[in-house]
């Protein structure tokens, strides 16, 4: 532990020059900016850096997406809270009370509370990673291609089912028609080129990066562009810095909402929405006064925020730890990483320890920014959201354009934008999540190289796929999670339930 | 969209899904083996999208069964209800901005970059702010605002990137 620490405390020193405290600041505030925008999400907003950032030394190019990836997410509460429209998905939970206390006469005071519980929700997840990545990491060097096979199967499986919870088979058409994605191109082993039709682009392959900027930026323009516009009126913001004997009052919440926001983190491409909105239904449930909640009631909006923010940190555990992401903006990190030679995975701690109390010190440092530049800049970037959004969406799409381009100078990878843009419009009016298709693209390859692999070990047999400690206990997850979902699980858990009272 | 008409957009996706899994499937199964070269027969590239062919197919009948139980297989397609699907604001709102992120994309790499941005900024713009039932030479103070903030942004947007970022531009 102390090892850690000094690891952690050398990795911090050298993050404390001008040019890096500098970086840490506009990438902040742009990831705010980005965050607080209708029609920008943190995941294309860590996209679009990805790629602009592509020429950069490694340790500052991932940097600045930490410092986008943390400040997007906490930068949604703004219109979350002003506006009942939440920036980013991860912010839906903060409009449940933080738009009523703004209605109250109260915004400032909601966005203090939102921003504190950012901060101490993005602590929390940050000593959770210092933790739990080398355990994790280590426990992961146990397993074979087996193992992996089923970590990618309930990866998608957990993803489409807690991503739709209203319809997960909605969920695990999307995740495996990402995996059927990821297909397309020349694979691995034979260098054979799949479903490429004589194409010589298609044989390239469906790059992940165009694909997420078309399913999370030009989708969301269109979705934008549909509505009617949204008349914002701007309300008074007077005190914004909250007392620190009303933030302790809710220490216990803090303390919850930090440990379920990074375990929910933690599950493969669930993501921050849902960190957010299982505390705050937590915090409901445990709360001495739940009539409050929906009525602007400040433990909630502290749970959600606290929540969301800790689930970020929790997101980048299994980046560093299995080299699979804990959500789309998580995704595109593990991306950036891969682009600048970093080879997250178990071997990341014998390879290159250094690396992870680097992410550590980066989220430290983003976490702090965040909260400097959300207490003293409220009032001066709220009137960005005053920007017509004919305005803005052009812009947007414009950069879409460039960041799908970037990467490899192809025209193609702009048609990939635009055409998995389109699908993903057509897949949210048809309420299929988009999440589990992005973690099928980016599990694609690992699902195939793994499933073959385990295959020629086992010489055909799939037994060996069952038998495994670990592979067991995943496939009786995934049996689980699918069943527990189905109408005959539920009203037979029901009446086993009701008997055992009885 | 209403449940009534979410099951007739699952009854089309149901069939659509399953025939992309069986397509998936078939031509998996024709990939080679490279067994002629003495490659293991378990790392044929067909193994895993035959796989997920099978699962799509799968899913999709699963949705196609349930759709059929929610009688989404009624559907009723009729010219004046096309007609009338487009004459909804909303979706009006969709094809201009559809039409004229397509039509962008098509004309990247075939116009100078930065006036291509300018003519897509500014038309997007005066799309949905102009209003065409009135006289548009009254309306000029838009469209100078407009063409201004067009130009002013492409600039910027090919300055930023070309010489901050270093990125090529299309």
């Amino acid at each position: 532990m102390l090892q850690g620490l000094s690891e952690l405390a050398i990795q911090l020193t050298q993050f404390l020059t001008p040019r890096y405290i500098f970086d840490i600041l506009w990438s902040t505030q742009l990831g705010i900016i980005v965050g607080m925008l209708p029609g920008l999400t943190a995941t294309m907003g860590v996209a679009l850096m990805t790629t602009l950032t592509y020429k950069f030394a490694t340790d500052h190019a991932v940097l600045i997406l930490i410092c986008m990836y943390v400040g997007a997410i906490f930068g949604g509460s703004r219109t979350a809270i002003l506006i009942n429209i939440p920036g980013t998905p991860a912010n839906a939970a903060t409009t449940v009370d933080g738009n009523p206390l703004s209605k109250q006469g109260r915004a400032g005071e909601a966005m203090g509370i939102a921003t504190t519980g950012s901060f101490l929700g993005s602590l929390f997840g940050m000593t959770m990673l210092a933790v739990f990545t080398p355990l994790l990491g280590n426990a992961a060097l146990n397993f074979l291609s087996f193992e992996f096979f089923w970590l990618t199967i309930f990866g998608i499986i957990i993803c489409g089912s807690l991503t739709a919870p209203k319809d997960p088979l909605k969920g695990w058409i999307s995740g495996f028609f990402g995996l059927f994605v990821a297909m397309i191109g020349m694979e691995g082993m034979h260098a054979y080129r799949r479903f490429s039709f004589g194409n010589v682009d298609l044989a390239g392959g469906i790059e992940l990066l165009p694909a997420m900027i078309g399913v999370f930026g030009f989708s969301e323009i269109l979705m934008v562009m549909k509505q009617p516009a949204i008349k914002i009126v701007s309300n008074k913001i007077e005190k914004v810095i909250p007392y620190p004997r009303e933030v302790l009052k809710y220490w216990g919440t803090i303390i919850r909402s930090g440990f379920i926001g990074t375990a929910i983190g933690a599950i493969p491409g669930v993501g921050e929405d849902i960190g957010a909105w299982v505390s705050y239904d937590f915090a409901k449930k445990t709360s001495k006064h739940p009539e409050e909640y929906g009525n602007g009631s400040i433990e909630g909006l502290m749970a959600a925020e606290t929540g969301n923010n800790a689930a970020v940190a929790g997101a980048i555990i299994p980046v560093l730890s299995l080299a699979i992401p804990g959500s789309a903006p998580a995704a595109v990190l593990l991306g950036a990483m891969l682009i600048h030679g970093i080879r997250p995975g178990p071997l990341l701690m014998i390879e290159n320890p250094e690396f992870v109390y680097q992410v550590v010190a980066m989220v430290l440092l983003a976490t702090c920014a965040m909260f400097i530049l959300g207490l003293l800049l409220i009032k001066a970037f709220v009137k960005i959201l005053l920007i017509p959004r004919q305005r803005l969406m052009p812009v947007i799409f414009s950069l879409c354009i460039i960041g799908a381009y970037a990467l490899s100078s192809r025209i193609f990878d702009i048609w990939i934008m635009a055409v998995f843009g389109i699908i993903g419009y057509g897949m949210k009016e048809m309420d299929y999540p988009v999440a589990p298709a992005v973690l099928g693209i980016i599990l694609g390859d690992l699902l195939d190289q793994n499933l073959r692999r385990s295959l020629i070990l086992s010489k055909g047999q799939i037994i060996p796929l069952f038998t495994r400690p670990i592979s067991f206990f995943l496939v009786l997850l995934i049996f689980f999670t699918i069943v527990s979902r189905m109408r005959w699980f539920k009203l037979l858990w029901e009446s086993v339930i009701t008997k055992v009272k009885k | 969209m209403e449940p009534k008409r979410m099951d007739k957009a699952d009854f089309v996706t149901s069939l659509f899904l399953s025939s992309l899994g069986l397509t998936v499937f078939v031509l998996s199964i024709r990939m080679p083996t490279f067994k002629e070269l003495g490659a293991n027969p378990y790392s044929a590239p067909g193994i895993v999208p035959a796989v997920l062919g099978i699962i799509l197919f799968i899913l999709g009948i699963v949705l196609l069964l349930r759709s059929i139980s929610r009688k989404g297989y009624y559907i009723k397609v009729s010219f004046n209800g096309i007609i009338s699907l487009f004459r909804r604001k909303s979706i009006r709102r969709l094809i201009i901005a559809l039409f004229l992120s397509i039509a962008y994309v098509q004309l990247l790499g075939k116009m100078n970059y930065f006036l291509l941005n300018s003519f897509y900024i500014l038309i997007f713009i005066l799309a949905y702010e102009l209003d065409f039932r009135q006289n548009i030479i009254k309306q000029k103070k838009k469209i100078i605002i407009a063409l201004s903030e067009a130009f002013l942004i492409a600039g910027s947007i090919a300055l930023v990137f070309q010489y901050i970022f270093l990125v090529r531009l299309p």
